[in-house]
């Protein structure tokens, strides 16, 4: 009797310790070496085709609608000759503590066991506030039901749904590809090794400024490059805990910046 | 066969009523606006039931708002935004309003049921009634009673004296 | 009539004292047959009115909301990070609206304000009508609309229950029982009126209010039970009040944007809230004094005169709110916060608006204070005007202004809401205006039996 009451104590605890799962299965986690980023902008590119992203046209750019799940901030700094420029790409962080998931009201985004940050596109309703509190505004909205004109529609990715009009979208660490290494590795009975997975994003980097990795494995790359004295996540004062991570730029004057 | 009192004053109507309860006669009181106060003062506090329903209403509500929030967060465990499943103050709005709701809606069946509502039986008794006058209606009085009654009622200032038939 | 002024000579001046609050001189008969007159005597110009509303419900509400559901929310003028527009600024405007009513009806109930009693069903059906018109705004707002019924926990196959951790659902649960015990309240307090105008009334209406009215028959222990249940629903619905706009704040209030994650959203909003409604409330007993003169013998200048002193008393709290709003953000002194108030109270046109809205909530209910201007319809008329515009600019200024200057600059885009936005604004009040006008039409807006009670109870000995 006092062993079922001290289980049942035991679960209940487990459920309230915050994120109630005690370990991941994986912690996917993104590094982006800010250093090598040139901003190209291939990964934006790679990231439309991967993930049927609809092109939106110049007039809806205008209006701030445009699609991309990753893009390159560019912030100029200084005058004329004297000029900088930083780049650095923006995709969703995957926060484990995101401001996103407690405003769904409908389960549609919340946080599976790789850590990662997923939105079930059957389930929104579009109630916009996981993109009102998402403090990267990386949630993007289908505000129509796109059309690909006649060739183009050849070109969709099979693994990736097309979302339909009214839901909201996001950049999912290409979840699609690392479902399907995880399957591969479960079939030949060994765990996801490293570079297994590779999102779209950090194939097309011809940089290699972009490095995809699971960080709950000690010998993959991004457990290493995480001990960086440049580390550092964007916003993190806002307590969010976001899961990518970026290695600050080095200027010629030896200042690192943000 | 019933008799019935019109009355436009309150007080004569109280002042009929106290002498038809001394005669020993069971009366109902009609009126265009609630004279609660006045009755109370002139036979005393009755008892209403409804706080009780009332109060566990609420109770339920709480409970109810408890238990769908929490039973929710039991059966689709998604941790979400890094909180705990079991999240008591999110958990405590939702049961706030329950609490109201289910209060306000147990008060309303209550209501209906003391008020004995709805019931399309009987009418009011004359539509003075029920705009401009006080009725004082005794119920079920045989033929050599009316008399009797009649008297009492017209002279404690009754402005009318109706025959009511049984339908 | 209306406004009774007794006047009192001191060493030859005369002092003119406060309007009364006297309905002595009006008999039970009479209210009855007055109500019933303002219900059935209706003239051609009502119904032009009415087909007018009716049509412009259609052409700028119904239709551009069909337009907008057949196209999606791109006809809107949202953009990336400007995801909450007009609509959500219009949800939240009227759920103030809808606030006074229940609290005029509630709290000076369980007070038992006398004045509360010819004015308490017009602000309970103001409440009932803008608590639809903020249904239908959370239904505009959602980009799939024709799925709302999934943020409601019931059995079903998607075998997913809601999520009650999230404020929206804070909101569902909020102005559900909102909209439930609004609907109780006014219908409980019309059962005896229905029961009593059923007496005089003929053919369909005889019939409806026979039906409405429950067999109501107005004994004595009906009336104590009915005492009893309305006082128990006053103490619900208080609470309440105040809960469902402070958790409608919270939807802005839980989350970290800049401008939107400030503890002093619940009073504030709560505050705001009973201000705009206050303002509705004495806005549609002044239109309805004007063209149904026989309610000036019900709302009479006592109404205004205590109105005024309530909104007076609101405007100055509120602007006290407002102070502490942008003090709060200041002495946080972050980079967003000073970015967020750099945008709102310094660059054009949100400066303009932001001064607009200082001088509509702040400056002109400060003329309250003058007694002649209390009693003066047209000048109550124009404060309430400008108290509801102050309040949907102030929504306006935080719901949009907030999300255009959220962290990354690189995404800070500004919004300007597109006609569709817009028409359907309009069109909302006009669908109020309709509704608000097909109902006094059919049922008592003044309290029958209340209105008996402020005139008194008949008593041949006096009191």
């Amino acid at each position: 009797m006092a062993g079922i009451f001290d289980k049942v104590k035991d679960t209940l605890n487990s459920y309230r310790t915050p994120g109630y799962f005690k370990k991941l299965d994986h912690k996917w986690t993104m590094v982006v070496d800010l250093d090598m980023c040139n901003g190209c902008g291939a990964c934006v590119a790679g990231c439309y085709a991967e993930n049927n992203l609809p092109v939106v046209g110049k007039e809806d750019c205008g209006k701030s609608r445009a699609f991309s799940w990753l893009r390159i901030e560019r912030y100029v700094d200084g005058e004329y000759p004297d000029v900088k420029v930083k780049f650095i790409p923006v995709m969703c962080q995957h926060c484990m503590k995101a401001p996103c998931e407690i405003g769904c009201p409908v389960y549609a985004t919340y946080h599976n066991q790789d850590g990662l940050n997923v939105q079930v596109y059957n389930r929104c309703v579009g109630t916009f506030t996981c993109a009102t509190y998402c403090t990267y505004d990386v949630r993007r909205f289908n505000w129509f039901s796109y059309k690909w004109p006649k060739p183009l529609d050849q070109q969709l990715n099979p693994d990736v749904t097309v979302r339909e009009m009214g839901v909201m979208e996001k950049c999912t660490f290409c979840i699609q590809r690392i479902t399907a290494a995880k399957d591969k590795a479960k079939d030949e009975g060994r765990g996801v090794k490293d570079g297994e997975v590779l999102p779209a994003c950090c194939q097309s980097c011809p940089t290699n400024a972009l490095v995809f990795g699971d960080l709950q494995d000690p010998e993959s790359r991004v457990a290493k490059m995480v001990n960086n004295p440049r580390k550092y996540r964007l916003l993190e004062e806002l307590n969010t805990d976001p899961s990518v991570i970026y290695l600050k730029r080095v200027m010629n004057d030896g200042k690192s910046e943000e | 066969m019933d008799i019935l009192g019109l009355f436009k004053h309150a007080d004569t109507m109280l002042d009929a009523a106290k002498r038809l309860e001394s005669a020993g006669y069971a009366f109902t009181v009609f009126s265009p606006v609630p004279l609660v106060h006045e009755i109370d003062h002139a036979f005393g506090e009755r008892k209403s039931y409804i706080k009780y329903f009332t109060f566990f209403g609420g109770l339920s509500g709480f409970f109810t708002g408890t238990l769908l929030a929490l039973g929710t967060a039991a059966l689709y465990v998604l941790p979400r935004g890094g909180r705990p499943i079991f999240f008591i103050t999110p958990t405590l709005i939702i049961s706030y309003e329950t609490t109201i709701l289910f209060g306000v809606g147990i008060t309303l069946l209550s209501f209906f049921l003391f008020a004995g509502l709805p019931s399309f039986k009987k009418d009011v008794p004359s539509p003075e009634a029920a705009i401009d006058s006080f009725g004082l209606l005794v119920d079920d009085i045989r033929e050599d009673e009316f008399v009797k009654l009649e008297k009492i009622l017209k002279e404690s200032g009754a402005d009318e004296v109706k025959r009511v038939e049984e339908e | 009539m209306a406004n009774q002024k007794s006047s009192v000579g001191i060493r030859g001046m005369e002092i003119k004292t406060l309007p009364k609050h006297d309905q002595s001189h009006i008999s039970y008969r009479e209210i009855n047959e007055d109500i019933l007159r303002f219900m059935t005597q209706t003239g051609p110009g009502y119904y032009i009115v009415l087909g007018a509303l009716f049509l412009l419900t259609i052409l700028l509400y119904a239709l551009p909301w069909a337009y907008q559901i057949y196209t999606g929310q791109g006809v809107t003028g949202l953009n990336v990070p400007v995801f909450w527009g007009v609509y959500l600024v219009n949800f939240v405007f009227w759920v103030g609206v809808a606030h006074a009513g229940t609290l005029i009806s509630a709290m000076l109930y369980i007070t038992e304000t006398p004045w509360r009693r010819a004015i308490a069903r017009g602000a309970e059906t103001m409440t009932l009508f803008a608590l639809v018109i903020v249904t239908f705004f959370v239904f505009i707002h959602m980009g799939r609309p024709w799925n709302f019924y999934w943020s409601f926990p019931y059995p079903n196959t998607r075998q997913l229950w809601t999520s009650f951790q999230s404020p929206l659902m804070f909101d569902v649960f909020a102005i559900g029982t909102y909209f439930t015990s609004s609907v109780i309240f006014l219908y409980f307090g019309m059962i005896p009126d229905l029961a009593s105008l059923r007496q005089s009334s003929t053919g369909w209406r005889k019939s409806l209010y026979r039906v409405m009215s429950l067999g109501w028959r107005g004994t004595d222990r009906q009336w104590h039970m009915h005492g009893k249940a309305c006082m128990f629903f006053s103490s619900f619905i208080m609470p309440l009040v105040v809960s469902v706009h402070s958790i409608v704040s919270w939807d802005f209030a839980l989350s970290v944007v800049p401008g939107y994650s400030k503890t002093v959203f619940a009073p504030y909003f709560v505050t705001g809230a009973l201000l705009s409604g206050f303002a509705g409330v004495l806005l549609m007993l002044t239109v309805i004094r004007w063209f149904f003169p026989i309610m000036k013998k019900y709302v009479t200048a006592y109404h205004f005169d205590r109105i005024g002193i309530i909104i007076l008393v609101l405007s100055l709290t509120w602007s006290y709110c407002t102070l502490m709003e942008v003090v709060t953000g200041l002495y946080a002194n972050t980079s967003q916060e000073l970015e967020h108030l750099k945008f709102k109270l310094l660059t054009p046109p949100y400066s303009y608006l932001f001064v607009l809205m200082i001088f509509s909530n702040t400056l002109v209910p400060l003329s309250l204070m003058i007694r002649k201007i209390r009693s003066c319809e047209i000048g109550m008329f124009f404060i309430c005007i400008f108290v509801l515009i102050g309040m949907w600019l102030e929504r306006y200024l935080i719901v949009p202004n907030s999300l255009s200057r959220k962290f990354l600059p690189w995404m800070w885009h500004d919004y300007f809401p597109s006609w569709v936005e817009v028409s359907i604004t309009v069109g909302a009040v006009c669908f109020f205006i309709f509704m608000f006008m097909a109902f006094i039409k059919i049922f008592p807006v003044v309290s029958l039996f209340e209105v008996k009670e402020d005139a008194g109870i008949p008593m041949k000995k006096g009191h």
